[in-house]
Order: C-alpha cells, then sequence, then structure tokens
C-alpha cells in the first residue's frame, strides 16, 4: 500500500537540502548552476538565485500556513468546506444575513485561494472544494478498491500503454519512479481507463495523476481527483480519440492571445509561429512538465476552486511576462528558449499569478463558454475531414 | 522548407513514429550525444536544433520531436506543415510499430511537402535477439517508396549521427525558399552545446 509518512519525512528532507545549499558569496560570483532538490523531490536545476527564491517561497507557505490556522480560530474549522461559489447562488445568498456571511466567506476563499493554499491543506481543501469528495460520495464506499481488484490483470490497449509509460514518468523522482509508486500509479490509470473508456488512456493523463499522487493523502483521493478533473472542471473531450477538446482549447487560446496580448500574437504570427506548437503540452499536463512542482500546484489550487479557464490565464501570463522579449525574436527557435526557460525558472508562483491574474484581467466562465461554441464546429469539421482522408490511404 | 544563403541552410525536420519507438532518444543522442534509458513521454512535441557541417554547407535542424501515442495524431500536420526532412521511427523489436510507420510514409506522400527527404529509421537495433522487423524487409519497403532507410541505435549511438548527416546532404540546395507556410527561418552563427558537427564524408 501507499505510504503517506514516508513522503512526509521525504519531503521534510528535501527542505534540509534545499537549506545546505544556501549560496556563499564565492558561488554566488561563479553564477554556478547547482542541482537542487524541491519541496516535492523534483530534482531541479538552477543558479544559486533560484535556490534563494526557493527559499523565500517556503517562507511565504509557511506565512500562509499560519494564515489559514487562523482563520481556522476565526471562522471555525473547515470553514472554507462550506463555500459555494456556485454562480447561481450568489442573489439568493444575498437574501439573509447568514448566507450574506457564507458569501464574504467565498469572497475571502477566493482571494486567499489565489494566494495559495498551504500543502499541508491541500489534500483536504482540493478534494471537498473540486467537487470530488461529492463525486466518491454518489457511489459505494468500496468502489474504487471494487474498481482495481476487477481490473487487475486485465491485459487492453491502454494497460499496455500505461505500462510503456510508468518508467517514463518524472523518471529518477525518489517516490515516483519506485516499485511502489509505479504500482500506485498504474492502479490509478488502469482503474480510469475502465472507468471511462472513452478516455481509455491518454498520455499527458501519466503526469497529472503523478503530480497529484505527490499531493493527496491516498491513492484513492487521487483517483477522485483524476475523476473530477476530466470529468467536470476541464472541457469535455479533452484526453478522448482525436483530442477534440484540446483542439477547441487552442483555438480559443489563439483568439484569447489576440485579444489581450495584440502584440505578441500578430508578431508571432507574421513568423508563422503557432502557439499551439508550446501551449498543447501546457494544456494537456497542466503545466506539470513545463513549471516548477510548487508553481504549478499554485495553478492548480486556483483551477480546482474557479474552473478551466485558469488556464487560459495563466497560459496568457506566461507570453505576457515576456512580452518585450518576444518582440524581438525573429525566429522560431528562440520563441521556444525564452518560453522554455521562463517556465522552468518561475520559482516564485507569485510572479507569474500576479499577472495570470491582475495583469492579464479578468475572464468569466461564461465568456470562454460562448468562445468554445463558436469553435466547436470548425474544429468538428476540420478533424473529420482528416480522418476521412486518412481512411481513404489503403496500404 | 530548407532555406538557404552563404552555404547556411536551415531546414525544419520532424520525427513521426509509434509510442516508445525511440524519437526522443533518437533527438537526445543526436543533439546531446546522451541516452536515457528511461526517456520521459513526450506531450505535445519538443523542439530542438543542431547544427551539422556538411561538404559545401552548414545545416542547422530545427527538429519537432512529437508525441507517438495515436490520438495525438491530429496534431501532427501542425509539426510536418512546412518541413524539409522527416525521420519516420518504428521499433524493430515491435511489428505494429512498422505498421504505423507504414501509415505515417502514406500521410506524408498525401500531405507532406512533395520534395521532403523521408528517412525510415529501425531503431532498437542493438536488441537483435527481439527482432521481430527484417531488415530486408524495411529495406525492400523503403526502396519502393523512395525513401532512404537505416537501422539505428540511439543506446549504441549506431548510425544515428549517419542518418542525419545523410539527411543533411539530401536536402534541396539550389532552389530559392519560397516558404509557403509562412515559417521564418533565418540564418544564424551556430549555437547551442554541442559545436557544429562535421558530417562523415
Amino acid at each position: 500500500m501507499y505510504g503517506t509518512q514516508s513522503k512526509i519525512d521525504h519531503a521534510l528532507e528535501y527542505q534540509a537540502q534545499i537549506a545546505i545549499l544556501r549560496p556563499s558569496i564565492h558561488s554566488r560570483r561563479a553564477n554556478l548552476t547547482v542541482k537542487f532538490q524541491d519541496l516535492y523531490g523534483f530534482t531541479v536545476e538552477g543558479n544559486v538565485d533560484d535556490v534563494n527564491v526557493l527559499n523565500e517561497v517556503r517562507e511565504k507557505v509557511r506565512e500562509r500556513n499560519r494564515l489559514w490556522w487562523a482563520l481556522e480560530a476565526s471562522k471555525g474549522a473547515n470553514w472554507y468546506l462550506h463555500c459555494s461559489m456556485g454562480e447561481g447562488s450568489t442573489s439568493s445568498s444575498l437574501k439573509s444575513s447568514l448566507k450574506l456571511s457564507v458569501l464574504t466567506n467565498a469572497i475571502t476563499l477566493k482571494k486567499l485561494i489565489r494566494q495559495g493554499i498551504p500543502p499541508v491543506l491541500r489534500p483536504k481543501v482540493w478534494f471537498s472544494l473540486s467537487g470530488a469528495a461529492k463525486k466518491k460520495s454518489t457511489v459505494p464506499e468500496s468502489y474504487y478498491d471494487d474498481l482495481t481488484k476487477a481490473t487487475e490483470g486485465k491485459v487492453t490497449a491502454a494497460t499496455r500503454q500505461i505500462d510503456q509509460d510508468l518508467t517514463r514518468t518524472f523518471p529518477g523522482h525518489p517516490w515516483l519512479d519506485t516499485p511502489e509508486g509505479h504500482a500506485a500509479l498504474r492502479r490509478i490509470l488502469v482503474g480510469y481507463s475502465f472507468r471511462d473508456s472513452d478516455v481509455g488512456y491518454c498520455q499527458g493523463l501519466n503526469y497529472v495523476a503523478a503530480l497529484l499522487l505527490l499531493v493527496m493523502k491516498t491513492e484513492e483521493d487521487v483517483f477522485w481527483m483524476l475523476a473530477v478533473l476530466l470529468e467536470n472542471v476541464l472541457v469535455n473531450d479533452c484526453y478522448t480519440n482525436n483530442l477534440s477538446g484540446c483542439h477547441v482549447e487552442q483555438r480559443v487560446f489563439k483568439d484569447l492571445l489576440a485579444k489581450k496580448c495584440p502584440r505578441i500574437a500578430s508578431h508571432l504570427d507574421s513568423m508563422g509561429f503557432d502557439v499551439s506548437l508550446v501551449a498543447t503540452e501546457w494544456f494537456l499536463c497542466l503545466f506539470s512538465k513545463s513549471l516548477p512542482s510548487e508553481t504549478t500546484l499554485r495553478v492548480w489550487d486556483v483551477l480546482f476552486y474557479e474552473g478551466a479557464k485558469v488556464i487560459f490565464n495563466v497560459a496568457l501570463a506566461i507570453f505576457k511576462m515576456k512580452e518585450d522579449e518576444l518582440l524581438l525574436t525573429r525566429h522560431v527557435g528562440e520563441v521556444i528558449n525564452i518560453l522554455q526557460i521562463t517556465t522552468h525558472h518561475l520559482f516564485d508562483p507569485d510572479d507569474l499569478l500576479t499577472v495570470a491574474f491582475e495583469t492579464i484581467g479578468s475572464m468569466t466562465s461564461n465568456t470562454i463558454s460562448k468562445q468554445r461554441k463558436k469553435q466547436e464546429p470548425e474544429v468538428m469539421k476540420e478533424l473529420d475531414e482528416r480522418f476521412r482522408r486518412l481512411n481513404s490511404l489503403k496500404i | 522548407m530548407a532555406t538557404i544563403g552563404h552555404n547556411n541552410i536551415n531546414a525544419k525536420l520532424v520525427l513521426l513514429g509509434d509510442m516508445g519507438a525511440g524519437k526522443s532518444s533518437i533527438v537526445l543522442r543526436f543533439v546531446k550525444g546522451q541516452f536515457l534509458e528511461f526517456q520521459e513521454s513526450t506531450i505535445g512535441a519538443a523542439f530542438f536544433s543542431q547544427t551539422l557541417a556538411v561538404n559545401d554547407a552548414t545545416v542547422k535542424f530545427e527538429i519537432w520531436d512529437t508525441a507517438g501515442q495515436e490520438r495525438y495524431h491530429s496534431l501532427a500536420p501542425m509539426y510536418y506543415r512546412g518541413a524539409a526532412a522527416a525521420i519516420i521511427v518504428y521499433d524493430i523489436t515491435n511489428e505494429d510499430s512498422f505498421a504505423r510507420a507504414k501509415k505515417w510514409v502514406l500521410e506524408l506522400q498525401k500531405q507532406g511537402n512533395p520534395n521532403m527527404v523521408v528517412a525510415l529509421a529501425g531503431n532498437k537495433a542493438d536488441l537483435e535477439d527481439k527482432r521481430k522487423v527484417t531488415a530486408e524487409e524495411a529495406r525492400a519497403y523503403a526502396e519502393e517508396n523512395n525513401l532512404f532507410f537505416m537501422e539505428t541505435s540511439a543506446k549504441t549511438a549506431s548510425n544515428v549521427n549517419d542518418m542525419f548527416c545523410e539527411i543533411a546532404k539530401r536536402l534541396p540546395r539550389a532552389q530559392p525558399a519560397p516558404n509557403p507556410a509562412g515559417m521564418v527561418l533565418v540564418d544564424r552563427p551556430s549555437e547551442g552545446s554541442r559545436a557544429a558537427a562535421s558530417c562523415c564524408s
């Protein structure tokens, strides 16, 4: 079974290692690149400034911890679990002072979540606010155990692909890349492939589930987080058959980039650079392959509470942060280099999230839904034509 | 498309093939001279560049290493559009991956740039005892379809550089750059972690 305690011990160990790497003036001068492990055990490469930033982030995490506990004391235990952000409930909430306090809490909570959920509270807060708890409560208690038992030893196209990817998911991670880590990841992915045969297994989910495994307390909770993500949080068909949902999101993203960052959009367009070349991975892996772990999880904090529109805010922010540099590029490789270096070094989540939510400005889920509806027919037509063309090719 | 200037050629190259065939490993071997037993699975695609010196020119490859899972197929046109060269990779220990490679060949013949240099790479050639696809069969298929064929091993480095060299030599030289897809490729001095590798003659 999957050991929570040993994971926590690991986390403490990594923190100790970071402290040892506190840079001396000497190494700063040399601008050395060092390898170190972050809060979740990932080996990252960076210079001494990055190590400093990571230390500052750890300090901020402690502050957040204190803040959330103080609120717990003043508003009552688990107060955040009773905040409903449902858009329809807002007006009725205003009808009584009791409901007004719920609304106030909801506003406080939205702000708090954008500032980050403390890692120790993430499992509980995510599970509840994302709707995973509710989803789980609709089926018998033994659902996950029954599912894993029933699917044990079954071989399908999906299980073969999952087996191929287990050792290729964050290789070298001290827990994920162990027999125990592989087994847990396998049960979740195989279980899900049987729950939804339209999705089966889609590459990309391996990274998402793996990172969830490092956050959630139990393997079963990871399964439900994955379920709520695919079935409720994200747009439909992101991971099915021909990734049609993902194609729709990419088109919406291009429109939003033209609207929110018109100079970048027209510059890249004139170079013939299609932003989907880089953004596809961001959307399918939910940034887990590009951003440092705590930064990714800060994005997920908001994703699970506010919904899939958050991915657009963050993707736009990555471009926006590097606007000046991007406008000087003349070449595809340069654009990709800038974006890669930027994402890999975003150790301070606040740098990214401030741009994502303040500079980019708000976009309602409603607006995004309308944009998706507009793009869907065109995407389906294109995929359909392509499918027919390919089918007409005979070996 | 390959573009030319002062004997410098920029060429967009795409790798296609089944998941786990070794596309990323071939690129990693070529670009960094490394091999990882467990290579992270590629999502969407990854970009690399590497420069090669051939007899009369310097070729800078701009490489798109794509994801292999079948459903990612729908993203592929974005990566092969405007490509001057393609390497279609299969795993010699896996017959399905060879069938998949043939589908890619067909697709490129129908949809790709007609002057595209297409290479067929039978990877994992070091795993002779697990071989399922014979070199003869693959060579015959390659000849029929006007591809050039090599068996490679990203693990031992066998034929990997040679394959890129061969592609570099076959790239069309004389024509000006029509650039129909609008991909702007400009000449730049070679950069990156490895200096321009010299090509075998």
